[in-house]
């Protein structure tokens, strides 16, 4: 009973974290329509960025992680006001070969920059735990959950509150309703993938506080972005916060109860039957 | 060009490539088997995302049940080649039919996301079966000579490019193809939408098993993210696309060119090489999302515009 | 003379909103039965429900006094009911030709499953409709006018017993609709049986056997065209009268 409750606290922290991996993808694929491939390899950069202002600055990862952010958005910009603007009228399957091309470059480009081997983000109080009803809460996972749910919830306000926020979610019903907002189109898409890419950073630096990183995790993290998406559903910030979890959980009971290897078994084979049984997500409304 | 000077060319394009492996390099004939295999694979993709028009990201499935296929029936059983190759069909040919059935029910992106998940988790549950030697993989016994390979890959090829062939001026082609350009007024105009669907899919996954059968007993050695290698799933959808998907030979030219400029930029560093083949996706599918096939055929009256009027056509 | 097609008690609910109201008619062989009523009164979802496109909540519908509420649409069209769509649908890449040829090599069974014998009674239902100098233009590149009319061939070409056309005559200036209304009756004169959903009054006036009208989902009048037209609640409904909830 000691060791469930262990697990599902872990599943939750792990959540939080993995809803924020895939809240960059679902922001850009409600809006823009595009399935960013690419998406995976812009978490491995954020990870990146953390890491070298961390080893070569000294900067806490948790004070690196707004710069990463901004670098990450900054990238994000360039690419589709640039690449992805060229081609966003094509069919979607034009979007997936296009981000999986950037997603080979990025990661090529990392691997013979930043080398192949593994790094790890150690802050001093890498080590430190406490205790939770019962369960062993370690700092830098608590620290993640709390900043991945801040985020998301950021994330919300943004879109509801602010001017550029409604235009955005305007974009993703009519291109005519958008331009209403007076934001050019080009710029208003351009915004868009730079969030999904700061939000990626985000999630990359906090990656790399509990997790081994090198160049390759991109296409991991992409299919499990994708598998949080869709079973979570595409409509809003708080059903990706709930694949998020779900996930996390499933993927934690998984590990006890069947086995650690079995883990993405387990997730990708709901991610098919969640598509077969109710494409919309499983919080997602009816179609 | 008439369709029977298209055949005599092709009938000599094929019987000189079949005399390679007695005059080429090692690494040529190396570079052939490797470029033949892709090149199936891209006319099985063909099948299902280019004349049918469902984009599947999953024919690793089939080509790692083909591998495993020849793998467990040598390594556990004993047993010869052909049969082990008979095996890797059959399982490919039911996985189609079993899980092509809810699948094939799912639209554009959504069908390439659920096979792209397909792959994973056949990844993931190879990776637990003792029978398939687990995580470690299994090794098969060594055949001397890259000849024979060759020849069966070459063969291959040409079986499925006939098939291919066959399905561009058959009943059966039509019917996929009407799928392909709009499914609701096939189905109203009598096609049986579903068979046809999974037909193609298990042609598809035929295919590509017997290349993955030919590809494991060739580098003897087997393990689940080799066989299943998702990023195979990508590399034969672009070549398929490039080339031109729902041609005869597009796929083909698509996997020849895209290997060997592979093979050349492989020779000088390899991360170089592979952010080059980045950078050629991402142009192409600005410049010529139509593919190759497409590109030639309106350079003629368009010329340089043709990329303009791409760009024009797809930008915001 | 015997129905060829009988719709009993048909109902049609999409998540509450209630399409189709418990209509039941029947159309008799060789008829032209013309249904018509105001926008959005359900004329396409009945249509719609009889080829198989959709299903139906409740209700049956008989074909040659044989149930087909079980059929899949494919099988629909390959038992002889072939409809057009008013959205059209062709297959935007193949040729005009080609669209046909689909369904020919589809249709109603027994007939053209070879390729070579599609095209050729392809070509000759595009002669039919008046479609013959575009054969081999590319589907998408057709005005809208002659879509009209490869939606035609198309059915045509499945050889089917039942027809159910749906606003062929949209957007068509008097000279096209003289054209098709003509086109419709040579059709019937092949002893197809026609159900016909048209705005065109004047058209569906002189071409209907029998007419049926619909409103809201509910069948609101059936008969001869003359005593139909003349019924107050069929006026009611055109001139806009709301119907209570």
């Amino acid at each position: 009973m000691q060791l469930l409750w262990q697990i599902l606290v872990n599943g939750v922290l792990l959540g939080g974290l993995y809803a924020l991996m895939a809240l960059g993808l679902v922001l850009v694929w409600g809006v823009l329509n595009i399935v960013n491939l690419a998406h995976g390899a812009l978490i491995m950069l954020g990870a990146y960025a953390c890491y070298y202002l961390f080893t070569g600055l000294g900067w806490d990862p948790f004070a690196a992680l707004p710069v990463a952010m901004v670098l990450l958005f900054c990238l994000g910009y360039l690419i589709q006001r640039y690449v992805l603007n060229l081609v966003i009228r094509a069919p979607m399957f034009n979007t997936l070969l296009i981000t999986f091309g950037l997603e080979v470059v990025i990661t090529y480009l990392a691997q013979m920059i930043f080398s192949a081997d593994f790094r790890t983000v150690n802050p001093s109080y890498a080590g430190a735990n406490f205790a939770f009803l019962g369960a062993t809460v370690p700092l830098v996972r608590l620290l993640a959950f709390g900043v991945a749910l801040g985020l998301t919830f950021a994330l919300w306000l943004f879109l509801e509150r602010t001017r550029i926020g409604r235009a955005i979610r305007a974009t993703a019903q009519n291109l005519i309703a958008a331009r209403l907002y007076g934001v050019n189109p080009r710029h208003l898409y351009a915004l868009t993938f730079g969030l999904g890419a700061a939000l990626a950073g985000a999630a990359g630096t906090l990656y790399g506080v509990v997790s081994q990183i090198n160049p390759y995790i991109g296409s991991a993290l992409t299919g499990k972005s994708f598998a949080i998406a869709i079973i979570g559903g595409l409509d809003k910030s708080i059903y990706v916060l709930a694949g998020g979890l779900f996930l996390g959980i499933v993927e934690a009971l998984t590990a006890l109860y069947i086995g650690p290897t079995y883990t993405d078994v387990v997730s990708f084979g709901i991610l098919v039957l969640v598509l077969i049984v109710r494409p919309t997500g499983l919080l997602g409304r009816t179609a | 060009m008439k369709f029977s000077t298209k055949c005599v060319l092709g009938g000599l394009a094929v019987a000189l490539l079949a005399t390679v492996p007695w005059w080429g390099s090692a690494v040529l004939v190396q570079f052939g088997i490797n470029a033949l295999i892709l090149a199936t694979l891209a006319q099985s993709w063909n099948i299902i995302g280019g004349y049918t028009g469902y984009p599947s990201f999953g024919n690793s499935v089939f080509y790692g049940l083909g591998g495993y296929g020849v793998a467990i029936a040598m390594v556990q059983y004993g047993l010869p080649f052909p049969v082990g190759v008979a095996i890797g069909v059959a399982l490919a040919g039911a996985f189609a039919i079993l899980l092509g059935l809810p699948v094939l029910r799912l639209r554009g992106h959504y069908f390439a996301i659920a096979t792209l998940g397909l792959a994973e988790v056949m990844i993931a549950i190879v990776s637990n079966l003792e029978i398939a030697g687990r995580n470690v993989g299994l090794i098969l016994p060594l055949v001397k000579g890259d000849a024979l390979f060759f020849e069966l890959a070459l063969a291959l090829l040409v079986v499925s490019t006939l098939a291919v062939a066959w399905i561009s001026r058959s009943r059966f082609g039509f019917a996929l193809i009407a799928i392909r350009e709009n499914e609701q007024a096939a189905a109203v105009m009598g096609v049986n939408t579903t068979v046809y669907k999974i037909l193609a899919f298990a042609l598809c996954g035929v295919f590509a098993a017997v290349a993955g059968g030919i590809h494991a007993y060739w580098i003897t050695y087997l393990d689940p993210g080799s066989a299943f290698d998702v990023t195979l799933n990508i590399k034969m959808i672009i070549m398929a696309v490039f080339g031109g998907a729902g041609t005869i030979f597009g796929p083909v030219l698509g996997a020849f060119v895209l290997a060997a400029i592979s093979e050349i930029l492989a020779a000088k560093v390899t991360s170089l090489a592979s952010i080059f083949f980045g950078i050629v996706i991402v142009a192409a599918v600005v410049f010529m999302p139509r593919g190759f096939a497409d590109f030639v055929r309106q350079f003629r009256h368009l010329g340089w515009r043709y990329f303009q009027e791409n760009i024009r056509t797809y930008r915001v | 003379m015997d129905a060829i097609l009988e719709v009993r008690n048909l109902t049609k609910r999409f998540h509450g909103l209630l399409a189709i109201d418990h209509v039941s008619f029947s159309l008799e062989r060789n008829e032209i039965l013309g249904l018509i009523g105001p926008n959005g009164a359900g004329k396409t979802t009945m249509i719609s429900l009889i080829s198989g496109t959709l299903e139906p909540t409740e209700g049956e519908v008989l074909f040659e006094g044989a149930s087909i509420r079980q059929l899949p649409a494919y099988r629909r069209g390959r038992l002889g009911i072939a409809r057009t769509f008013q959205v059209m649908r062709p297959f935007p890449g193949l040729t005009v030709l080609d669209n046909v040829a689909v369904g020919a090599l589809f249709g109603a069974t027994g007939h053209s499953r070879v390729l070579g014998d599609a095209r050729d009674e392809a070509q000759r239902w595009l002669n039919f409709v008046g479609l013959d100098r575009h054969a081999g233009q590319r589907a998408d590149s057709l005005g809208g006018p002659d879509r009209k009319r490869l939606e035609l061939a198309k059915a045509l070409a499945m050889r089917p017993k039942l027809l159910l056309l749906d606003e062929v005559m949209a957007g068509l200036n008097h000279v096209e609709i003289e054209e098709v209304v003509n086109v419709i009756k040579k059709v019937r004169e092949r002893g197809i049986s026609i159900l016909v959903i048209e705005h065109v009054m004047k058209a569906i006036q002189s071409l209907s056997d029998r007419l049926l009208v619909l409103r809201s989902g509910e069948k609101i009048a059936e008969g001869q065209p003359q005593e139909v037209l003349s019924k107050d609640e069929v006026i009611a409904a055109y001139l806009g009268k709301k119907r209570h909830e």
